[in-house]
């Protein structure tokens, strides 16, 4: 082989697929029984495995696992078992894809993006911290011509500032002398916007995740998703089907396989010999059940799969990085509690067309941003993150949602102590008389 | 043609494709040749039939051969058919004109040609409703409508077929259903000076017919606009919309609510106070959102002028006189193209106030 990628999580079936259609000879091996490494879609089951296996104690484990476990630090998961298990895809790392970018446009080009099926984000919202509520953010001209909840000098404000940001604002005397400034005081003077809507744009729509990022940074990153919204529907994003990223590794997977690679699931690739005189200057690697060693000039690996006997100018492991993202997952039985949309427009709503398919005002699909100090217990610092997903994303069964959260935390943070405030600020958007309850949780 | 790469070709293959072109000239000039002399002969079998067919596919707009496939079909083929037959006949042409739509959208005699079917499916229906028939073709009809306004919003010719294919519908769907349509597209996008336009054909019906109270309903349009307004005063279809619903601005308190509302919008934009730059006035731009205040300002002060001045009084008059004419003269700096048109304006109110 000329290259054997060791690992399936996206990225390395994106460069597994890349060299592949480029016409090297690939071997592309994962230790586990499923692909997407850390970003796999994994069932309710596969799921319960996958935690215990990081976080039980056992008496001896596979390298592998240590440093799965040194990743994980903070596994936390509730004993209950989950009904329907089947009809869950958790993926483990949740994400959103932006509909103009290099990501989408590799989907598009390899012909992977016909292998899945997406689903447009349906709302944002951020949480107010002084009502306790969800608030639907305002990202395109229709919405803001449709909201109730701004005023006119509002709309014409915010208006003005996306046009500004979805332009070439690089010179404009607006920016200038103000690029590093904090982008929430930098809408502020320069938009006169109040102080709500500063703090939603910059949290919930340039998706800021701190309250200091420079004007600049956070303005290209706004002018990206403006640009982006209309491709596919309103929002600039798109949320995979069945779980997202693994689904879609999955897919690289595939079409690397189309182009002659290899795939070796589900087994160990130890012991595993840099190259030598005594094997021709290439790595070898012993797969168990396979005869022959594989050998190659080229290795590609995942971090905490690459054998330790191969480890020689590694760049900084985990250990050395300060900071991690705390993760969450949670399975509630009701829909998101977000204010249903009303508009200024007079005359009956035509009720009986709704092309999603699902009854008019339940959200499916939706991120709900914290930001930082607005939730007590929570971080002061960071921005939180939850996505929403249902049964429109075919992750979950019919009247179930997914919520996952992530945060930035020290690396020595537990977990689930980072989260829980704000699943339990979550819970109380929610009328008193219909809470939901959790069916079951991750932390991670 | 600009764009256009020079193919190419050699003195052999330019040759060729003369020949080849005046072969085609000559089957197209012979087959016009046969039929308009056998419509002259009043031809009627289903030879003749077909030739047309195979004409329209060559040249849809040639309008003559239509007319002519028409009274073929009126003269031989429906004196000949069973209703069945007849519908089963219509459907087939119904099919062509489709599949010639596709390739020339814009063709008006292609939808001639479908009106003309539309109008003449006979009664009759597959169960005992004596309008299935009509019914479902009708209903297929506006399916094609709003596909193609889904596709292009702002395609007016598709609004205008409609509100035909609306008004012909054998059981007449709810205006207030078409409210919401217009509703719908203008959420989607409300720089659609056609769905704006349709709200004012479908709203005084639903006033006079007394399904919406006129006053309640006026409020809410209002509410609606001003909303437009704020979001983009640059679009042009909002302004106009605001100027159909004060009309002749014969309500007091809306013309002076209103006129308040688009000083406010006025403040509120950043450069208008500053004078105009001789940068725009080259580019031919204009400060769309300022100079479309400022007019509007104009006109509806005017309104107010001429319909209510017992209830202004003489100094209430001339102090918006005054402001008709301060305003018209920034307007002259703001957008000089238009300059003189701004003078006549002033012109005309000094006369009118004598």
């Amino acid at each position: 082989f000329d290259v054997i990628v060791l690992g399936t999580g996206i990225v390395e079936s994106v460069a597994a697929a890349a060299l592949a259609k480029a016409g090297f000879k690939i071997a592309h091996l994962d230790i586990n029984g499923y692909y997407g490494g850390d970003q796999a879609s994994l069932t309710g089951d596969e799921l319960v495995t996958w935690a215990d296996a990081r976080s039980v104690f056992e008496p001896d484990f596979t390298p592998y696992i240590a440093a799965q476990r040194a990743q994980f630090a903070s596994i936390v998961r509730s004993t209950n078992p989950l009904a329907h298990s089947r009809h869950f895809s958790f993926s483990l790392l949740p994400a959103l894809i932006p509909a103009v970018g290099p990501f989408i446009s590799s989907l598009i080009a390899s012909g992977v993006a016909k292998y899945g099926s997406y689903r447009v984000l349906e709302r944002v919202a951020v949480f107010d911290e002084s009502t306790q509520q969800l608030r639907s953010v305002p990202t395109s001209k229709e919405d803001i011509f449709k909201s109730t909840e701004l005023s006119l000098v509002d709309k014409r404000r915010l208006m003005r500032l996306l046009s500004f940001a979805a332009g070439e604002f690089e010179n404009k005397s607006e920016l200038v002398g103000k690029e590093q400034q904090p982008f929430v005081n930098f809408l502020i003077s320069e938009f006169k916007l109040n102080s709500k809507i500063a703090y939603a744009i910059t949290y919930a729509t340039a998706f800021c995740s701190s309250a200091d990022e420079p004007t600049v940074s956070a303005l290209s990153r706004l002018r990206t998703f403006l640009r982006s919204s209309g491709r596919y529907g309103a929002s600039p994003f798109l949320v995979g089907h069945y779980g997202g990223l693994g689904e879609i590794a999955q897919g690289f997977c595939r079409a690397a396989a189309i182009s002659g690679a290899v795939y070796i699931l589900g087994q160990s690739t130890l012991p595993a010999y840099p190259p030598s005189l005594e094997n021709g200057n290439k790595y070898s690697f012993q797969i168990e059940n396979v005869p022959e060693p594989l050998t190659a000039d080229i290795v590609l690996s995942a971090q905490d799969v690459l054998p330790q006997s191969l480890a020689k100018a590694r760049g900084p492991t985990l250990d050395e990085c300060g900071s991690s993202v705390a993760c969450g997952i949670v399975v509630l039985n009701r829909p998101p509690p977000f204010p249903p949309t009303l508009s200024p427009a007079s005359g009956e709503r035509d009720q009986t067309e709704d092309q999603e398919g699902l009854s008019s005002g339940i959200v499916d699909t939706a991120v709900v941003v914290f930001p930082p100090s607005t939730v007590s217990g929570g971080s002061t610092t960071a921005a939180a993150h939850a996505l929403i997903t249902g049964q429109g994303t075919m992750s979950a069964p019919v009247g179930k949602y997914v919520l996952y959260f992530s945060l930035p935390v020290d690396r020595r943070a537990d977990a689930k102590t980072a989260l829980m405030p704000y699943l339990d600020a979550f819970v109380a958007c929610y009328p008193n008389n219909s809470r939901p309850t959790s069916e079951f949780e991750v932390f991670y | 043609m600009h764009g256009v790469r020079r193919s190419r070709e050699s003195r052999e293959a330019r040759e060729a494709r003369r020949q080849r072109e005046q072969e085609e000239l000559n089957t197209y000039l012979s087959l016009q040749e046969d039929i308009l002399s056998r419509k002259k002969d009043k031809d009627w079998s289903k030879d003749a039939f077909d030739l047309t067919t195979r004409m329209l596919n060559k040249n849809p707009e040639f309008y003559t051969v239509w007319n002519y496939r028409r009274l073929i079909l009126l003269n031989n083929i429906f004196r000949n058919s069973s209703p069945h037959e007849k519908i089963d006949i219509l459907a087939n042409e119904l099919v062509m004109t489709i599949s010639a739509l596709k390739v020339h959208p814009k063709v008006y005699w292609i939808w001639n040609h479908r009106r003309w079917c539309l109008e003449n499916i006979p009664e009759g229906g597959d169960d005992d409703d004596m309008q299935g028939w009509r019914k479902t073709c009708w209903k297929r009809e506006l399916y094609l409508v709003e596909q193609m306004l889904d596709a292009d919003p702002r395609n007016f010719h598709a609004w205008d077929y409609r509100r035909y294919v609306l008004s012909s519908m054998p059981i007449q769907r709810p205006e207030t259903a078409e409210l919401a349509y217009t509703t719908k597209k203008i959420e989607s996008d409300f720089s659609n000076f056609s769905a704006w336009h349709q709200r004012t054909k479908v709203l005084p019906r639903l006033w006079e017919s007394g399904k919406l109270d006129k006053a309640q309903s006026l409020q809410q349009e209002f509410v609606l606009v001003q909303n437009a307004m704020w979001a983009d005063p640059d679009d042009q279809s909002v302004w106009l919309y605001h100027r159909w619903l004060i009309g002749s601005g014969d309500d007091y308190d809306s013309l002076t609510r209103e006129i308040k509302g688009i000083h406010e919008l006025l403040e509120e934009q950043p450069d208008s106070k500053c004078m105009f730059s001789p940068i725009l006035a080259t580019l031919n731009l204009t400060n769309a959102c300022v100079s479309g205040c400022m007019e509007t300002l104009v006109h509806y002060k005017r309104l107010l002028i001429r319909s209510h001045t017992s209830r202004l009084g003489p100094e209430g008059t001339q102090i918006l006189r005054e402001e008709c004419l301060g305003l018209l003269k920034q307007l002259e700096e703001l957008d000089p193209l238009r300059r003189q048109r701004y003078r006549d304006l002033g012109a005309l109110r000094r006369r009118h106030c004598q």
